[in-house]
């Protein structure tokens, strides 16, 4: 009896096996999209996600690993749309274009990089110079910026993160963070740093602005929606979507890609703190 | 003397060892109780009627009549408030207001024009309106309240005029009089001011009962809905209540907090009242009720984590860690047993051990790369993330440690046993599966129990072979299709899906969101940390009545 149950067994694990190399064989495509990267735009693509899930039938997954990671992910195909806070490098776009890949934009809503402060203090506005200053370490207090006698605490994203790119391009002028500058990994953790640190100073995305952190005017301009909108702020960017190639048209990638465009998708993007692209 | 020396070195000891185990106990408590607090609060909480109208338009859960008796109270209990709301914007936010007064002027061109007017009556009915509309929007514009007033009494001397009986001019009249009476409350020129506080009150007031009647429908649930729980409405009706303002405190000092009744902001005003209205009625506006929330762990998520629970998370997770399980058990347990029954002492079996023992310590994210670099891109059966990617890559990050507690166990088993196996005739194999795998049982299923939940807490290395932070349940196929097609039943295993390690992780990370909705990230750690002790539970569990077997009992 006992050798019958055994002869069972490796009959069932046999079964099995060639069960799942058959179903290897014949795992079926079905209209799936992948999305990864960055985790500024990931909140939009998770939003436009959830909606699209509803209406169109197909699966939508998002991951969330960072604005070069994705792009690396759509250079190895392991994603369909990557999401990107930056736009490409040289070395990106020419790796991309060797193994076949040819990535296209879609610009899906404009975000501002928002210099935030402790609401405690007193300072109001900077210019370039002098955040470039601050984080390249030659301005250490408050007192010379005309507020208290406190030293400046810096916070900056992690140096993957393409709020980072943007911020190191266009306030740092490409020079290198002081040693002192604390890194952090995400725009929340920034956030909140800030927000309990009365000597802080750091960079969010303009959708974190609240009454918890001040932002400050940079070059004499606040951060809104039409400065931001219009390019006038000093920091302000575009979100996007790579995908390779123009995605087929009335294919699933395609109508995600241009759902941003639709009033539905340009209200989602102003409900989660974003700038859309045009006045819907 | 001696002696002496050494029991009070003795005794120091033991109160030094004590006094660890007590530190590391009460490290866990300060870590593990606000964990839970804050978790179970996900679970265990006071619901409004916002969150049973969610529940009920999301999962048909609830009773529909009693739900649409409570609506029908707090909107009879909500509309003062809002008629509040409603009077006083109108006297501040002048835009809507111009609109307004604007399209009622070109209604009454289009109502002239349906009645086929006579030319001359036209143009000298439209002369009139437009003078009455010109007199209303000076008004409106102006911050002067002596020219506001003199406008408005022009316009509305106008009112008994029949030229306009029962025409659409009518409603200017309206307007008037409705800013007639604000703008002898208000004092105009503050408008801007209390224009930014009322933006505030609205925010909130949105906040605690959803959209204001008449707005459009917000495209994000989260906004379509007012405060589902009990604590979120508590902190908006702080907002409501409370304005926070950051005044200077002399010259080169930094800013001092002030906290200020917003009831003393609009005091006199029409707002006024509203104040004291929400916060008497407070229970009636929003009917709390408690709860336990069960459902938190089978739901789906809404609009990131905002609502909902966690179902998919949980599912995922189990997967992994089972699936993970069934590849590792079999092959550490058949390896370890072949290095102690089998191997002999060589060198080569001594650079396997060493291995073994550095693979134990390698950092999980380099069991993450090697998963995407093999499991992903180069078996190109599989292609792609997804589970079995990602469970194999678990699978061989836990290898070590089945490997290592296995041998031990194997290594453990009395000789005794061996030779007595021998001697009946046994051969070698037969040995083994009969009498030492049995006997070793309980230490290789202490090994699987430190595995286990190892696979369930890792978050590196199924972050780039098969885990999303949003996508569909894993679909593994009906009864019917696996009739039809017996491998739809592993379908599931080559699509991505969710975790509770790399869920919580981009809660953390992702949009604002996470920062308002804290129960929910904590009800996920706290689920994984459930998931785990359950885990374990149920593995030793399965150890002891194996060990208790074993005795003989």
């Amino acid at each position: 009896m006992k050798t019958v149950k055994n002869h069972f067994g490796v009959f069932a694990a046999v079964v099995l096996a060639v069960m799942m190399f058959v179903s290897i064989a014949t795992a079926e495509e079905k209209s799936a999209v992948g999305l990864d990267g960055s985790t500024t735009v990931g909140p939009i693509g998770d939003a436009f996600a959830e909606v699209f899930m509803k209406s169109h039938n197909c699966s939508i997954t998002v991951k969330k690993t960072g604005s070069g990671d994705g792009v690396a992910a759509l250079i190895d195909g392991r994603c369909d749309i990557a999401m990107s806070s930056r736009f490409l490098k040289p070395e990106e776009f020419k790796k991309a274009v060797e193994k076949g890949i040819y990535p296209v934009a879609h610009t899906v809503a404009m975000d501002g990089v928002c210099i935030i402060v402790h609401p405690s203090n007193p300072v109001k506005e900077l210019t370039g110079q002098q955040v470039c200053d601050i984080y390249m370490g030659k301005i250490t207090n408050w007192k010379d910026l005309g507020g208290p006698d406190m030293p400046i605490v810096a916070i900056s994203r992690d140096t993957s993160s393409g709020t980072y790119e943007v911020f190191h391009e266009k306030v740092l002028k490409k020079q290198n963070m002081a040693a002192g500058v604390e890194y952090v990994n995400a725009n929340p953790q920034a956030y909140a740093r800030v927000k309990t640190t009365p000597g802080a100073i750091g960079y969010v995305g303009l959708g974190f602005l609240d009454d918890n952190v001040k932002s400050l005017k940079i070059d004499g301009i606040m951060p809104t929606k039409q400065t931001i909108a219009d390019g006038t702020y000093l920091v302000s960017r575009p979100l996007f979507l790579f995908t390779n190639g123009y995605p087929k048209l009335g294919s699933v990638i395609h109508a995600f890609c241009i759902f941003y465009l639709t009033e539905e998708g340009q209200s989602i993007i102003e409900a989660k703190g974003f700038v859309p692209m045009t006045n819907y | 003397m001696r002696t002496q020396i050494r029991q009070s070195l003795d005794k120091m000891f033991t109160a030094f060892a004590g006094s660890v185990v007590l530190l590391i106990a009460g490290v866990l408590l300060v870590v593990l109780v606000p964990m839970f607090r804050k978790g179970l609060s996900a679970v265990f909480f006071t619901e409004t009627v916002e969150f049973r109208k969610l529940q009920m338009d999301l999962h048909d859960r609830g009773d529909e009549r009693t739900l649409k008796q409570e609506l029908e109270r707090v909107a009879a209990a909500r509309k003062p408030i809002y008629d509040i709301l409603l009077a006083f914007s109108r006297g501040l936010d002048m835009e809507p207001r111009v609109k307004e007064v604007k399209n009622i002027y070109q209604q009454y061109g289009e109502y002239l024009n349906y009645r086929n007017t006579p030319k001359e009556q036209y143009t000298e009915c439209r002369k009139q309106a437009k003078e009455i509309r010109d007199t209303i929007l000076d008004a409106l514009e102006s911050m002067d309240k002596q020219v506001v007033l003199a406008n408005l009494d022009k316009a509305l001397a106008q009112k008994g005029n029949p030229t306009f009986k029962d025409t659409p001019v009518q409603h200017f009249f309206t307007v008037a009089e409705q800013y007639r009476k604000t703008a002898q409350t208000v004092d105009l020129t503050k408008r801007s001011e209390y224009l930014a506080g009322l933006r505030d009150v609205t925010a909130a007031i949105r906040q605690l009962f959803g959209p204001l009647p008449g707005e459009d429908e917000p495209p994000l649930p989260m906004d379509q809905y007012g405060a589902t729980r009990m604590d979120m409405a508590r902190k908006a009706l702080h907002t409501l209540l409370w304005d926070e303002q950051w005044i200077a405190d002399g010259p080169g000092k930094p800013l001092v907090k002030k906290i200020i009744a917003r009831k003393t902001q609009f005091t006199g005003t029409e707002l006024e009242p509203l104040f004291d209205r929400v916060e008497k009625n407070f229970n009636a506006l929003l009917l709390p009720r408690h709860r336990f929330y069960w459902q938190y762990f089978i739901d789906d998520w809404v609009n990131s984590h905002y609502f909902g629970g966690i179902g998919p998370e949980i599912l995922g997770t189990l997967l992994l860690t089972v699936l993970s399980m069934l590849f590792a058990v079999p092959f550490g347990v058949v390896s370890a047993a072949y290095l102690v029954e089998y191997a002999s002492d060589n060198i080569w079996i001594k650079i396997i051990r060493i291995c073994i023992n550095t693979l134990a310590g390698v950092p999980s994210i380099v069991y993450g790369l090697f998963g995407l670099a093999f499991f992903v891109i180069t078996i190109s059966a599989i292609g792609k993330p997804c589970i079995l990617a990602a469970s194999l890559t678990l699978s061989i990050l836990v290898l070590p440690v089945i490997i290592r507690a296995s041998e031990e166990a194997i290594r453990a088993v009395p000789q005794t046993y061996r030779e007595a196996s021998l001697a009946l005739g046994a051969g070698k194999f037969r040995t083994l599966v009969k009498v030492i795998l049995p006997a070793a049982g309980p230490g290789i299923l202490t090994g699987i129990i430190l595995s286990l939940s190892r696979a369930a807490g890792e978050t590196a290395p199924i972050l780039f072979t098969g885990v999303v932070a949003m996508g569909p349940i894993p679909n593994f196929g009906t009864p019917a299709e696996w009739v039809r097609n017996p491998a739809s039943i592993f379908g599931g295993l080559f699509q991505p899906t969710r975790a509770l390690s790399y869920g919580s992780y981009d809660i953390a990370v992702g949009d604002r969101i996470s920062m308002l909705v804290p129960h929910q990230q904590f009800g996920m750690v706290m689920t994984l940390i459930l998931l785990i002790l359950v885990l374990n539970v149920t593995a030793i569990v399965i150890r002891s009545r194996l060990s208790k077997k074993l005795r003989g009992h």
